[in-house]
């Protein structure tokens, strides 16, 4: 019924090819057919799903590392799959900072120094606003059934709740540093939950966990993400949406340089 | 009577200072043969290691690479220029080749360093050195569109193995960013940790895809020479053929690599600078001699003068002798050095215990073998160089003798 | 004593033939004093390059930071530190680290972002005396930077052009701030050349949002005739808890290279006095030969084969000291010449070339030291001495009345 919301996309595209599975209350699986085949058509559901026009929301994150912890909060917005705008709202120092991304470029303005930054390769594996993500992260936008191949994994009860465990293996030549992604969804509703990220040797490098259920902008979906890196414990990262809206009119010149600039 | 032959026999009589100067001189040649071609030994090698690490003797490059090595610099029909370039004389291989800056990810790791995308059906080990250092894998083949070959140092800090997909990401021509997957086909080991360290070779077609590059397009085209004293006179013959073509630059090596140029011409001038110095001690040795044997024989100028020889004939005799010392240092000359050189140009002396493994000068690693390369022209040179050097020693002593007073004047005996 | 009489007497006979002999010693060793010198120039000349300039003597880290430099790996009580090494008869300065992201245009390069400590860097390094273009850092100018030469030139920057510098900063937020640059270095070391980017402490920890501690202290030595290796040991005893490295250790491949000059300076001695001795050994067997009649009448009069020995070795060592008296005063003021005025090269090295990672000087200047004067005289007497062996014990051993009827 309701197509998928562009913020979760954003932060999907801010986690870096991570699935998450935002299903409206009602959407049935199809048909019983053999289980590649249905993990497919699931995933293509979520990456059609996930061309909803527009968002625009406002996220709050929190990061703890072993040198700091920090809070931002920051305005987003974003249309279609290639075009999203990020503006820092808090803290003072930091306001008004914005990324903008369009295809496979990126920019950042800098209020401070008045001046926009390209990114460039040197750039990419730098953290962004010093989180767990990398600049790497927001630009790759993976996507799921292009650069995937799912497989359903496991179905059935884990910690008194209905679930069911995908694993997505990238292609042969796609161009994602990840071994495997091994997601978990509820059973009913596809609500992710978790999404484990292992590199080629088989080692975890990170967890996303998704919880409080919220319903905003007029569907149901986690409105808080905590990432956490498996080589630096107690160190994490987490977005909260505090408020989120799909399908709106936003103009094309919100997605520009200028745009980047105005305060 | 001739006197050459006078001059010959004044030699012949004290045979033993004859032999020890003109064996002074045979060991001024040993030692200008041994500077000079370990010096033209290091040298050519180090030129020609610089060039198979990367851009050739010679290369063919958008003028503005060089200063700016961005990826929208290119030409445009480099594989046509490579089919001309093949065609001169003395061009032993041409490659096509694509460098820049990009980023190497594995895992949650990534280091910034070069890429070279090369041909694999055109490579050969003989003009890429990372081809001939290989210690574990082989060069991606044709098929293998996604291979990669990296070095030892980066496969360290990346933990890569074998195998193990490595994700590049670079600025193509539109100054947008392009990632695309490898996979480790071989590891290389210059010994040179900065170049082990950032140094990857990729598929030719795999970079162009990714750049959006024509099909026949690439940075440059590196041209590889018999001998690289000719690259200079190469340059001239491209850039006339390519006159009408300003997006065409031609560069030699000198040009393309001045760090490396630059070190070899003052090492070159150093060189010859102690060549000289030690060449000015034999000659006073040489002049020492000769001027004791004129003072010895005194008497003798004397008797030969009043006896109607003139001055100047005197001191011609006197420049003979040391004509035909030098001719016969020469000879002894060659024949002292050329075991030492056979042997110094078959087999060297290692240093590498010394030296190491790992020096690099001008940016090129420095082979720890030390040996020898006498070319041609610096052979006639030295030759050239003693034979006047011996000569003069010996203008000196034979005015001396030309200002030999009466023999009245002279004392006896 | 009449040995010595007599080979002073000696001496002053077959005159042309002696001074001719003395001439060519002499002339050979003072060449060998210009070149050992003009070594030694460019053997410290690349020493104040690699040292002097950004190495200094010592360096103190938190252990680990060389491996895995971090902004949060910093020298906490570098005060009470700095005030130790005082105290010890060292020198020091304090450095702190960032790597970081500069713009200036369309180009962009990563950085190594180091804050100086302006009054004390320079006891330990003349760095600020090595600006190509523009000036050093002021104190004054808290928007003022020095870049290295490479640099400058991938960024196409000038003096007074405008940067940006992006970094993290220690809270984790973007460092951002804009810098014009004052000063352009000359030709130092590889990494600086390339991604040298030179502030002021107070600048780096505005910037770096790091008010306490930093990252690494260069040490010299405050009396310079201390061993470097004693020295090394005095200041990590001193600094327990940090890691002490000298820039032997710091650079082995310079250290290397340094050997290898030593033992090249012995090689050329040896080679060139080989070609002298050759010579000069010939023509002290022709003076002996002549003389032989002589040496049997000294015999048959009572003189011992020890003394002829000896007489016919002190006289070639006077004619070596008179030729190395020659050698130093044509030698030295030679040598102390092309110290002031150096040979140039310049004209040849168009840009900036580097041995073993350390930039290399086009202008070589002569330097002389104890080694330089007194290593070619002393291989001279050594040289001589070798020489005149077999000749004099040929002499010694001469039977008395073959010697008289000798010719």
């Amino acid at each position: 019924m309701s197509l998928i919301s562009s913020p979760v996309r954003i932060v999907l595209a801010l986690l870096g090819a991570s699935t998450l599975f935002w299903g409206s209350a009602g959407t049935a699986f199809s048909a019983p057919s053999p289980e590649e085949q249905e993990a497919r058509a699931i995933l293509l559901e979520i990456d059609d799903l996930w061309r909803a026009s527009s968002s625009q929301g406002l996220v709050r994150m929190q990061v703890k590392t072993a040198n700091y912890t920090r809070t931002m909060r920051m305005e987003i917005w974003s249309q279609g799959k290639e075009k999203s705008l990020v503006r820092i709202v808090s803290p003072l120092k930091e306001k008004d900072t914005a990324s903008l991304k369009t295809g496979n470029t990126m920019y950042t303005y800098l209020p401070r120094t008045d001046r926009t930054i390209r990114l460039t390769s040197g750039m990419m594996m730098s953290s962004w606003m010093g989180s767990h993500f990398t600049n790497d992260d927001l630009v790759k936008e993976s996507r799921l059934s292009e650069d995937y191949d799912p497989r359903i994994t496991f179905r059935g009860n884990r910690d008194t709740r209905d679930i069911i465990e995908f694993t997505l293996l990238p292609h042969r030549y796609a161009a994602v540093v990840w071994g495997r992604i091994v997601m978990t969804v509820t059973a009913q509703g596809h609500l992710p939950l978790l999404a484990a990220y292992y590199d080629e040797d088989n080692v975890l490098a990170r967890t996303i966990y998704f919880s409080e259920v919220k319903k905003m902008g007029g569907k149901l979906l986690p409105a808080v993400l905590k990432v956490v890196p498996t080589d630096k414990p107690g160190e994490y990262t987490e977005l909260v949406y505090e408020d989120l809206r799909f399908d709106l009119d936003l103009p094309e010149s919100l997605f520009s340089l200028l745009e980047l600039r105005r305060r | 009577m001739q006197l050459g032959t006078m001059a010959w026999r004044n030699l012949m009589r004290n045979k033993r200072r004859t032999l020890i100067t003109a064996f002074s001189v045979a060991f001024g040649v040993l030692l200008s043969v041994t500077f000079t071609a370990s010096g033209d030994y290091a040298y050519t090698n180090m030129i020609n290691t610089g060039a198979i690490m990367g851009l050739g003797h010679l290369s063919v490059e958008h003028p503005e690479y060089q200063d700016t090595p961005t990826m929208d610099k290119r030409l445009r029909d480099a594989e046509d220029i490579r089919q001309h370039l093949l065609q001169a004389s003395g061009v032993t291989a041409a490659r096509i080749r694509i460098m820049g800056q990009a980023m190497f990810a594995s895992g949650a790791k990534s280091v910034g360093g070069t890429f070279i995308a090369i041909d694999p059906d055109q490579e050969t080990p003989a003009y890429n050195i990372f081809l001939r250092t290989l210690v574990d894998g082989r060069c991606f083949t044709a098929d293998e569109e996604h291979g990669v070959v990296v070095g030892a140092k980066m496969a360290e800090k990346l933990n890569l193995r074998l195998g193990k997909k490595l994700i590049f990401t670079l600025t193509d021509k539109n100054g947008d960013l392009i990632s695309e997957l490898s996979r480790v086909s071989g590891i290389f080991k210059t010994g040179d940790d900065s170049v082990d360290g950032a140094l990857v070779l990729l598929p030719l077609e795999l970079v162009r895809g990714a750049l959006g590059y024509e099909p026949k397009a690439a940075s440059l085209v590196a041209v590889f020479l018999d001998d690289h004293r000719e690259a200079s006179a190469l340059q001239g013959v491209f850039a006339g053929i390519w006159a009408g073509r300003p997006d065409i630059a031609i560069l030699r090596w000198q040009q393309s690599q001045p760090d490396l140029a630059g070190l070899i011409a003052v090492d070159r001038l150093f060189n010859y600078l102690l060549q000289f110095l030690v060449g000015l001690v034999i000659a006073a040795g040489i002049t020492n001699t000769l001027l004791m044997s004129v003072m010895e024989r005194r008497r003798e100028f004397g008797i030969m003068m009043a006896l109607g020889m003139m001055p100047g004939q005197v001191v011609r005799l006197v420049l003979l002798e040391s004509c035909w010392l030098a001719l016969l240092g020469l000879a002894l000359g060659v024949v002292i050095t050329t075991p030492w050189f056979l042997y110094m140009a078959g087999i060297g002396i290692d240093f590498s215990r010394q030296i190491g493994e790992d020096y690099s000068a001008g940016g090129v690693l420095i082979d720890p073998v030390m040996k020898f390369r006498l070319y041609r022209e610096s052979a006639m040179w030295i030759g050239g160089a003693v034979f006047s050097l011996t000569l003069a020693a010996g203008i000196f002593p034979a005015f001396k003798a030309g200002k030999t007073p009466p023999v009245e004047n002279l004392k006896q005996g | 004593m009449q040995i010595v009489s007599f080979a002073l007497r000696n001496f002053n006979r077959a005159r042309t033939r002696t001074w001719i002999t003395v001439g060519a010693m002499a002339f050979a060793c003072a060449i060998m004093i210009f070149y050992a010198s003009l070594l030694e120039g460019w053997l410290a000349a690349m020493e104040k390059n690699a040292v002097g300039m950004d190495l200094g003597e010592f360096q103190v880290h938190v252990r680990g930071f060389r491996d895995d430099p971090d902004l949060y790996k910093s020298i906490g009580d570098e005060e009470h530190v700095l005030a130790r090494l005082k105290e010890n008869g060292f020198v020091a300065s304090p450095r702190l680290y960032a790597s970081g992201l500069v713009a200036a245009g369309n180009a962009s390069s990563g950085v190594e972002l180091r804050g100086v400590d302006l009054a004390r860097e320079k006891l330990v390094t003349s760095l600020d005396q090595h600006v190509w273009q523009g000036q050093w850092l002021d104190e004054q100018d808290h928007g003022g930077v020095v870049v290295g030469r490479k640099l400058a030139r991938i960024l196409a920057l000038k003096v007074g052009d405008e940067v940006v510098v992006v970094a993290q900063g220690a809270d984790g937020s973007t460092a951002n701030e804009l810098f014009r640059v004052r000063g352009i270095l000359q030709s130092v070391a590889q990494g600086v050349d390339r991604s040298g980017f030179f502030m002021t402490s107070a600048t780096f920890r505005r910037l770096m949002i790091v008010p306490h501690g930093v990252h690494a202290i260069v040490v010299k030595r405050g009396v310079a005739g201390e061993e470097l290796d004693i020295a090394t040991s005095r200041l990590a005893n001193l600094l327990p808890g940090y890691e002490v490295r000298n820039w032997r250790q710091l650079q082995p491949v310079l250290a290397r290279l340094f050997n290898m000059s030593d033992i090249s300076l012995v090689i050329m001695l040896l080679i060139t006095y080989a070609a002298v001795g050759i010579l000069t050994l010939n023509a002290l067997l022709m003076s002996i030969f002549e003389r032989i009649p002589e040496f049997g009448v000294m015999k048959a009069l009572g003189f011992s084969p020890w003394g002829i020995f000896a007489m016919i070795v002190v006289e070639s060592m006077l004619q070596v000291t008179v030729a190395a008296a020659l050698a130093l005063g044509a030698g030295l003021p030679l040598a102390l010449y092309f110290g002031r005025h150096p040979i140039d090269f310049s004209r040849f090295v168009q840009s900036s070339s580097t041995i073993a990672g350390i930039a290399f000087d086009a202008r070589w200047y002569c330097v002389v030291t104890v080694n330089s004067v007194v290593l070619p005289i002393l291989f001279l007497y050594l040289v001589a001495g070798l020489a005149i062996l077999y000749p004099a014990l040929k002499a010694a051993l001469l039977k008395p009345l073959s010697a008289i009827y000798h010719r």
